[in-house]
C-alpha cells in the first residue's frame, strides 16, 4: 500500500512538473525541446505494449508511425480535409497492417517477428518512396496557412505540447490499466515462457495480436498529431527506420515492460540528442546514429532490464531486512 | 473414465518415442507413470496435454475427442500440467504467477487475486507470495508450478516428476501436497523416478518401457513383476547370454 501510495505520489509530481514546464521555461526552443521528449515518451511507451510488456520486440514500428503521419496530410491532399481529420484513417490503416504482420508471425517464436517487422516496414517505406500520389521521394506537406481552428495551426507550440501530453497521459494510462488487468498478465506471463503460459490456457496468438493492435493505434495517433503539427512528411521523417530504433532505444533505455520505463528514457535521450544536435549542428545528424548505436551496446551488455532495473536493485540493497523477516515469519 | 488414450503413437523421425500405448484413467484414481529414462514418459504426457499432437491414435477426456486439441484448449478443460524442468515466470511475483493461472476462471482481477491466494494459502507459498518467482530454487519453482496450475481449477492434473531432486523432508512435504490436491476431488497422473513415492501415492501404476506399456496394477504387484524389473535393471541381454555361452 505503502509502495502504491508513493508511486502515486511520483506521478502526480511528475504530472505537475510537466503541465508546468512550458510555463516556467517559456522559449520557443524549451516547448520544441519539451515536446519531442513527449512525442518520443509516448511513441516508446506505445511499442512498450507489445516490445516490453508482451516481450515482442518490433523493429518496424515506424510503419504505424507513418500510416499515422501520411494519412492526415493525404486527406487534405485529395479532399482539403483538415489534416487532424486524417487520424481515425491512420489509426485503421495501422489496425489492418498490424494483422497482417501479427497473423502469420505470431505463430513463430523468437526473432521471426522482429524480422518481418523490419522487413514490412523497409518494404513500405520503399513504395511510398516511388508512389507519386503519396509524393514519393519529397513527401507531403499540410496546409501552409491554416484555414480555420481545425487545421489546428498555432502562433505557438504551446498547444502542440499539452496535446502531446495528453496523447502521453493516454498511453500511460492504458499501460496502467494493461499491467492489472488479465491481458496484462498473460502478456507478461508468455513474454516469460510461451509453453508454460498456453499450459495454463492463455490463448498466446491472440493476446500477442491484441497487443499489437492496441501499440499499433497509439502510435499511429502519435504520427498524426507530429504530421498535424509539422505539417509535412516524407518517407525518411514517417518511415525511416530510425523512427522504429528510437522507440526501442527510448523504452529499453529506461526499461521495457514497466510503466515508467518509457518516460524516463525519454527524459534521458532526449536532452542528449539536442545536445548534440546543438553542438554539432546539421552535421551532428549522424551523430544521432552513434548514440543509438551506444545506448544499445551499453544497455545490452550492462543493464538489460534498464536503468529502472538498476534502481529497483539499488532500493533492494537498501532494504534487506524487510523480506528476512517475513521468511522468518514463515519459518514459525 | 475421465481420460481414455487408446493406441497413441508418437513418432520423432524415425525414433518411436510413444508406441501404440493405451491408457485409461478413472475419475477420483491417483495413477503412477513410471518406466526408465527415455521411456517416454514425458512424451506421453505432452500427447496427453496437447503439447504435441500424436502421430497417431486417439485420446478422449470426458467424452470429448482432444486428440488434436491446443494446450490452452485443455487447459480449459480442465487438464493441468506441470513441467519436468519447471518454468516459472521469472520477473512475476509468486503471487502473479499464481493469478496468471487463476484469470482462466476469474476474468476481474478482484476475484483471480481472491481465487490465488486461497492457492497459494493451501500450498504454503502465501507468506513469501510479493517475492519474484526468479528468488525460488528448485522445490519452490516445483511447488510454484503446482499451485499455478491448480489455480486454473483442473479436473486432471499430470504431475511431471514433480519431487525429482527434493531432499526427505521437501519430499514428505510435497507427498502431503499431493494428497491434499487428491482430496480436493482431482484426479492425478504422476511421472515419478522415486519408487517410494510410487509406492506410497499410487493407487494404480503403469510402466512404460521403449514407448510401450510393459505392465499396469496395483503397485505393489508391479514392482514384483519378472519384466519391469527386466525393463529397470536392463538385464535381458544377460539373462539371454548366459545360457547360450554354457551350452557348447
Amino acid at each position: 500500500m505503502r509502495n502504491a501510495s508513493r508511486a502515486a505520489f511520483g506521478w502526480l509530481a511528475l504530472a505537475a512538473g510537466a503541465i508546468v514546464y512550458p510555463l516556467v521555461l517559456p522559449g520557443a526552443f524549451y516547448i520544441d525541446v519539451g515536446t519531442t521528449l513527449l512525442l518520443a515518451a509516448a511513441t516508446a511507451a506505445a511499442w512498450n505494449i507489445i516490445g516490453g510488456y508482451a516481450g515482442q520486440v518490433s523493429v518496424g514500428h515506424a510503419m504505424f508511425f507513418g500510416a499515422g503521419a501520411y494519412l492526415p496530410l493525404l486527406v487534405y491532399k485529395l479532399w482539403q480535409w483538415p489534416p487532424i481529420a486524417g487520424l481515425p484513417f491512420g489509426i485503421v490503416v495501422s489496425l489492418v497492417l498490424a494483422v497482417l504482420v501479427g497473423m502469420p508471425t505470431f505463430r513463430l517464436q523468437g526473432h521471426y517477428f522482429s524480422m518481418a517487422t523490419i522487413a514490412v516496414a523497409e518494404l513500405i517505406r520503399l513504395v511510398v518512396a516511388t508512389a507519386e500520389p503519396l509524393g514519393a521521394a519529397i513527401g507531403l506537406q499540410g496546409p501552409a496557412v491554416g484555414r480555420g481552428v481545425w487545421d489546428l495551426t498555432f502562433r505557438s507550440g504551446l498547444p502542440y505540447y499539452y496535446l502531446f501530453l495528453a496523447l502521453l497521459a493516454m498511453v500511460l494510462a492504458t499501460s496502467w490499466w494493461l499491467q492489472r488487468s488479465r491481458l496484462g498478465f498473460y502478456l507478461r506471463s508468455l513474454r516469460a515462457s510461451e509453453r508454460a503460459a498456453r499450459s495454463l490456457g492463455v490463448p498466446v496468438r491472440r493476446c500477442k495480436l491484441l497487443a499489437l493492435m492496441l501499440s499499433a493505434a497509439f502510435t499511429s495517433a502519435a504520427g498524426s498529431l507530429y504530421a498535424v503539427k509539422t505539417g509535412f512528411v516524407d518517407p525518411e521523417s514517417g518511415l525511416g527506420i530510425l523512427v522504429s530504433v528510437q522507440m526501442i532505444i527510448v523504452a529499453a533505455l529506461g526499461g521495457a515492460g514497466t510503466l515508467f520505463g518509457p518516460v524516463l528514457g525519454a527524459l534521458i535521450l532526449i536532452p542528449l540528442q539536442t545536445l548534440t544536435n546543438t553542438y554539432f549542428g546539421g552535421e551532428g545528424s549522424g551523430l544521432t546514429y552513434i548514440l543509438y548505436g551506444g545506448a544499445i551496446l551499453l544497455i545490452a551488455r550492462f543493464e538489460p532490464g534498464g536503468l529502472l532495473d538498476l534502481v529497483y536493485r539499488a532500493r533492494g540493497l537498501f532494504a534487506k531486512p524487510a523480506p528476512s523477516s517475513e521468511q522468518s515469519r514463515h519459518a514459525a | 473414465m475421465l481420460l481414455e488414450a487408446s493406441a497413441v503413437t508418437k513418432q520423432f523421425g524415425g525414433f518411436r518415442a510413444v508406441s501404440d500405448a493405451s491408457i485409461s484413467i478413472d475419475e477420483g484414481e491417483i495413477v503412477g507413470l513410471i518406466g526408465p529414462n527415455g521411456a517416454g514418459k514425458s512424451t506421453m504426457f505432452n500427447c496427453l496435454s496437447g503439447d504435441l499432437p500424436p502421430t497417431s491414435g486417439r485420446i478422449v477426456y470426458d467424452g470429448r475427442d482432444v486428440t488434436r486439441a491446443s494446450p490452452e484448449a485443455h487447459a480449459r478443460l480442465g487438464i493441468g500440467r506441470t513441467f519436468q524442468v519447471p518454468v516459472t515466470f521469472e520477473d512475476m511475483t509468486i503471487l502473479e504467477n499464481v493469478m496468471v493461472g487463476a484469470f482462466l476462471r476469474h476474468a476481474g482481477r478482484n476475484a483471480a487475486h481472491a481465487a490465488a491466494m486461497d492457492i497459494l494459502e493451501m500450498t504454503g507459498l502465501a507468506p513469501i507470495r510479493d517475492r519474484p518467482a526468479r528468488s525460488l530454487g528448485t522445490p519452490g519453482r516445483k511447488r510454484l508450478e503446482i499451485a499455478r496450475v491448480l489455480a486454473t481449477r483442473p479436473r486432471l492434473l499430470l504431475l511431471d516428476e514433480a519431487l525429482a531432486g527434493l531432499n526427505a523432508n521437501e519430499i514428505a512435504s510435497a507427498i502431503q501436497l499431493v494428497r491434499a490436491i487428491h482430496a480436493r476431488g482431482i484426479t492425478l497422473i504422476v511421472v515419478e523416478h522415486v519408487m517410494e513415492v510410487i509406492m506410497s501415492l499410487a493407487q494404480r501404476v503403469l510402466v512404460f518401457n521403449q514407448g510401450r506399456v510393459i505392465a499396469s496394477g496395483a503397485a505393489r504387484d508391479v514392482v514384483q513383476d519378472a519384466e519391469v524389473i527386466r525393463a529397470y535393471l536392463g538385464q535381458t541381454q544377460w539373462i539371454a547370454a548366459a545360457p547360450a555361452a554354457a551350452v557348447p
